[in-house]
């Protein structure tokens, strides 16, 4: 039998019958492996890059000293492990006091990433990975005016003495932090114990930094998160950046939907092959069988045939599918996250066996057709194999495709997504197949003769076109999306970071400083986006009752109604920020006694808040009530300073208030900053420009991932429209001859041709661009978290592009076939 | 060799049953030659197709070699047909991506006999193809097609051959040249023919002939000295 099989597939190979089927097999691994494993790589680069904000790949924090054996555990397993405490505490040199956050390590940090460390405030520092020797500590640059000290000089520390030994310039760190925490300073942990300043009592935090490779890694990390106590935290690279973390999901979510989408173009271009592969040995089967063949023979050949088919196409994808993605990989190297890991093996696995996977699926049930002829065909040639009942073919194409796509992407949202497109694109289809009959009945009155030919050709084998409509109108549904999709993405990045967005804040103005700042800066031709009031001060009442009495338990526990909270008034909403309840005050009448007030809608949640409750405040041992109007959603990832609260303006008049402010400073005028700490010593400069750099140059790479991708996904797409239209080819060049045999002349055959392509085109596109919005929109709503918009540029645009490159490329292919003789045309099909 | 009882085959078409054969009982002898005619719809190839067990009868019964064929399954029809059926068609039917050789070899492998290549070659050589062996069937004639195909039917030395119309689809010269070697190669294996034609001169070669009308046998006359004659003015020639 396999020696028949090897016989059948050289001869199929010889008379060509295998080429469209291993071509579409080989352009659907290709596509799998390439995509799958740049996806991968750019995946996995995105998430060394991402430690580097947290400054290892994961952090485990713990309120109690954690057990040396889970460290030993760890370290043994190869892993890096930096043990640190952080805490609390006031730095002192002569009378200048500051409140800092300690971090004391006892190894290498940071284990991902780099620390910049300067010997002068707001210049350029040395990159490195380090630890600061006992005895010494490292300071954020706006403790040194605070505390007048420079590099060099002694401070005090609990009961001894730390020299200054460099200026952090940039550290890991969250930028969200910035505007909550005390500036940060770095010693060495054996420090902490010599200086005597951990109290009984006092919040001392241990964090561990964990990094290494994953294969050590997760393991480790899975079984700290089995031992861990309810209050010890674990976190990933991606959850340390809330400013990243939308956009790197959002990304992921893109390239995981790249990954999914070119199996469905893969199964797409293989089911239409695999079924005109089928139709053509129908023949076959009925003389193998009636040459005395038994079906079960005939299966066995023609699965020989599948797994040859299956071999050959996926040896061959997965050779050019590896070779592309090293050559973009290599060729746009500068565009993508440095530095570029290496290829995974995983995703080279799923893509070949994905190609067997989709051929099993969707050539299959073809396959299977084949033996099914009945004999008798060799006498009556319209009979046609048993059919399947369709449902066994759908159920199990469908099967085949959820599961391919959930082993790609990993997550059932998407999938589930894709299936509910998948239902809408099949009826869809079964509309347009509707409509194609009637548009033949219609052009059979009205059209020209060979219009009509061209028609009739279409509506002669239902089946076929219409599987030709899906295969192509599949194809524009995916890549509009994926365009749709990536200018989407792309427009958001954008404008989460504008050119010139503010990255220097200066907190803790006093009111006298206000004027004399803004001369500075003006003087310095920097520009700000205006100086806020800010006043501190600490909720104390709702709605006439004390905190105690109206809120439970879980309640007093939320954060912002145990400490003070930032104040402040505005006029307007800010400009990270959406009114989602109540409104905004038009203009400010705080006539009768009591202001509006703005809160911060998970806030008013978690506490629950409702517009109209009233809040009262105490500031500066004074108090003040305000009554609720609306509740705002607060953009965390936006880089500005954000409020809980906001009162209208004139609501906090005759408060002691300090005055926040911030501006675009680039690197080259940082001298600016030194100014203004020389006159006024007691603001405080937040500086967040290399950490927006740094958010800026992952958003540029990640644009490109999915730039990249986009194309790929074009060019899968493209190919998959090719495979289809050398699928049917053959059945046009046959009635092309016929045509010609039959003495129709050249223009009477290409206007009939022409015609059946526009149409095929113009169905397609307009599948497309109605499945394409449908899926775009689902995916928006689902999957990106975007409002609806519907795109009607392209609803021209799209079947367009459909009838031009269906009808140029149909049309070149037969082009110079037909000028051969028809009889030598006839001959070889 | 074949036997038939009260063969009837009704096929349902646009909600009515259609009795296209009813009633038909044959018994061919072995070595015998047969031929059916009848105009064309009489339900000739329909016949040929319940005989050699393409189809299923509605009712009645084929005993082919002893096989009870109306009571087997595909599959056990197929392994009585490997074993002892020969088929020439009109449309050839050969395989459009196997040489001539590889087609004649074909059915020898199905029926696992070895020295195929041999035995195709000889039976080529035979039907006067030998320098034709690894041409496609799309280089050969009309003709030549159909004498590979008789050379194909032979080869696994079928105790039975069924031919719906052989020479339908050639010209006379072709026509002759084929029944000729239809006939010839018969002769010397001594396999049981029925044919299905509607040209008198090639059913007056049998030395039966069955007359089909609108699905009935009509008339079932030996015309063995018939045969002779031709046969003599053939060779004549
Ligand atoms: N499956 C079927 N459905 C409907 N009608 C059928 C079917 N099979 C055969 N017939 C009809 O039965 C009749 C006999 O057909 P058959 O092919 O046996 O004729 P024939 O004698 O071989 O004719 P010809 O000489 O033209 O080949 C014809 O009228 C044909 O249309
Ligand atoms: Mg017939």
């Amino acid at each position: 039998m396999l020696n028949m099989a090897l016989r059948t597939f050289r001869r199929d190979w010889k008379a060509g019958e295998v080429k469209v089927l291993l071509f579409a097999l080989t352009i659907a691994v290709m596509a799998m492996v390439a995509i799958g494993s740049i996806t991968d790589r750019v995946h996995r680069a995105m998430g060394e890059q991402s430690s580097e904000f947290l400054g290892a790949d994961y952090t485990f924090e713990s309120p109690r000293p954690i057990d040396d054996a889970w460290i030993e555990r760890g370290r043994n397993d190869g892993l890096e492990i930096t043990r640190s405490q952080s805490f609390a505490t006031v730095l002192s040199s002569d009378d200048n006091f500051q409140l800092v956050s300690v971090r004391a390590l006892d190894g290498k940090f940071p284990l991902k990433g780099t620390i910049e460390i300067a010997e002068k405030p707001f210049t350029q520092g040395v990159v490195q990975q380090a630890q600061p020797k006992a005895g010494t500590i490292w300071l954020e640059p706006r403790i040194l005016g605070v505390l007048g000290v420079e590099v060099g000089d002694t401070i005090d520390f609990g009961s001894i003495q730390l020299t200054v030994d460099g200026v952090i310039v940039a550290a890991p760190g969250q930028a969200s932090e910035v505007f909550n925490v005390a500036p940060k300073v770095l010693i060495h942990i054996d420090d902490v114990e010599k200086a005597n300043i951990v109290q009984e009592g006092s919040r001392l935090e241990h964090i561990l930094f964990i990094a290494g490779e994953p294969a050590a890694r997760e393991p480790y990390i899975q079984w700290l998160k089995s031992q861990k106590n309810p209050t010890q935290e674990i976190t990933g690279g991606k959850e340390g950046t809330p400013a990243l973390k939308a956009a790197l999901e959002r990304a992921e979510t893109f390239l995981r939907l790249a990954s999914l989408i070119s199996v469905v173009l893969a199964g797409v271009a293989i089911a239409v092959a695999a079924g005109r592969y089928s139709q053509r040995h129908f023949d076959y089967s009925a003389i193998y069988r009636c040459l005395g063949m038994q079906i079960r023979q005939v299966h066995k050949l023609y699965l020989w045939q599948l797994l040859m088919i299956g071999l050959i196409g996926s040896g061959l994808g997965l050779a050019l599918g590896l070779g592309l993605q090293s050559l973009i990989i290599n060729q746009f190297s500068d565009y993508l996250p440095k530095p570029m890991v290496g290829i995974s093996l995983a995703p080279v696995i799923t893509g070949s066996l994905s190609g067997l996977v989709v051929l099993l699926g969707f050539a299959l049930p073809s396959f299977l057709q084949i033996a099914k002829v009945p004999p008798l065909r060799v006498l009556r040639k319209e009979l046609l194999p048993r059919a399947m009942s369709s449902w066994v073919i759908y159920l199990l194409s469908i099967g085949v495709m959820a599961l391919l796509m959930w082993w790609q992407s990993n997550s059932l949202l998407l999938v589930g997504i894709l299936l509910a497109v998948a239902v809408v694109t099949y009826l869809l289809i079964r509309l347009i197949a509707w409509f194609i009959f009637k548009i033949g009945v219609w052009l059979g009155k009205r059209g020209s003769l060979p219009v009509r030919f061209g028609v009739g050709q279409l509506k002669q084998y239902p089946a076929f076109t219409i599987s030709q409509i899906s295969a192509f109108g599949l194809a524009f549904i995916i890549m509009l999306s994926t365009v749709l999709l990536r200018s989407e993405l792309l427009s958001e990045w954008q404008s989460q970071l504008p050119e010139g967005a503010p990255n220097h804040f200066l907190v803790n103005v006093q009111e006298q400083e206000v004027e004399p700042l803004e001369s500075i800066l003006q003087e310095s031709g920097v520009s700000t986006k205006g100086i806020y009031p800010m006043v501190r001060g600490r909720v104390v009442g709702l709605n006439d009752m004390t905190l105690e009495e109206a809120l439970d338990e879980n309640q007093q526990r939320v954060g912002a109604v145990r400490r003070e909270l930032n104040l402040t008034w505005m006029a307007d909403v800010p400009e990270a920020n959406k009114v989602t309840q109540g409104e905004w005050w038009s203009e400010s009448d705080v006539a009768d006694d009591r202001a509006e007030l703005s809160v911060g809608e998970e806030l008013a949640q978690r506490l629950g808040l409702e517009i109209g409750d009233v809040l009262k405040f105490s500031i500066g041992g004074l108090e003040v009530e305000g009554e609720i109007t609306n509740l705002r959603s607060i953009q965390w990832d936006s880089f500005q300073p954000n409020f809980f609260i906001i009162f209208e303006p004139g609501g906090l008049d005759g408060f002691p208030a300090s005055y926040i402010t911030s501006f675009h400073l680039p690197v080259e005028d940082k001298g600016v900053l030194n100014q203004i700490l020389r006159e006024m010593p007691t603001v405080t400069i937040i500086e967040l420009d290399a950490i927006m750099e740094q958010v800026q140059s992952i958003l540029d790479q990640v644009t490109m991932a999915v730039e990249f991708i986009m194309l790929f996904v074009l060019l899968a797409g493209i190919a998959v429209l090719y495979a289809v239209l050398q699928v049917s080819r053959e059945e046009r060049l046959l009635s092309a001859t016929l045509l010609k045999a039959l003495g129709a002349r050249k223009k009477f055959i290409r206007a009939s041709i022409l015609a059946e392509l526009i149409l095929l085109g113009a169905f397609s596109g307009v599948l497309g661009v109605i499945g394409g919005e449908v899926l775009v929109n689902i995916l928006y709503s689902q999957a990106f978290d975007i409002d609806l918009v519907l795109h009607p540029w392209y609803w021209l645009w799209v079947p367009m592009i459909s009838v031009g490159f269906i009808g140029i490329v149909g049309w070149l292919g037969l082009r110079h076939l037909l000028n051969q003789p028809a009889h030598q045309v006839l001959r070889e099909y | 060799m074949l036997r038939t009882q009260e063969l009837t085959k009704t096929v349902n078409s646009q909600g009515q049953d259609l009795t296209i054969l009813s009633d038909v009982s044959l018994t061919v002898n072995e070595q015998d030659t047969v031929a059916i005619v009848g105009v064309s719809g009489s339900g000739k190839s329909t016949l040929l197709s319940l005989l050699a067990g393409l189809d299923l009868p509605s009712g009645g019964e084929v005993h082919l070699a002893g096989e009870p064929l109306h009571q087997l399954d595909e599959d056990e029809r197929a392994a009585v047909r490997a074993q002892n059926v020969g088929f020439v068609f009109q449309s050839f039917h050969l395989l459009p991506g196997l040489s001539a050789l590889e087609n004649v070899m074909l059915p020898i492998e199905l029926k696992e006999q070895d020295r195929a290549k041999e035995r195709a070659t000889e039976l080529l050589e035979k039907v006067g193809l030998k320098d034709r062996l690894q041409h496609y069937p799309n280089q050969l004639s009309g003709g030549e097609q159909q004498r590979v195909a008789i050379a194909r039917a032979f080869a696994s030395e079928p105790k039975i051959l069924f031919a719906d119309e052989p020479t339908g689809n050639l010209d006379t010269k072709n026509g002759n040249k084929v029944s000729d070697l239809l006939f010839d190669l018969n002769k010397q294996l001594g396999t049981t023919l029925v044919l299905v034609t509607h040209d008198d001169r090639l059913a007056e070669r049998c030395q039966r002939i069955v007359r089909l009308e609108g699905g009935k046998v009509v008339a079932d006359n030996a015309v063995a000295t018939q045969t002779e004659a031709t046969q003599a003015a053939t060779a004549e020639q």
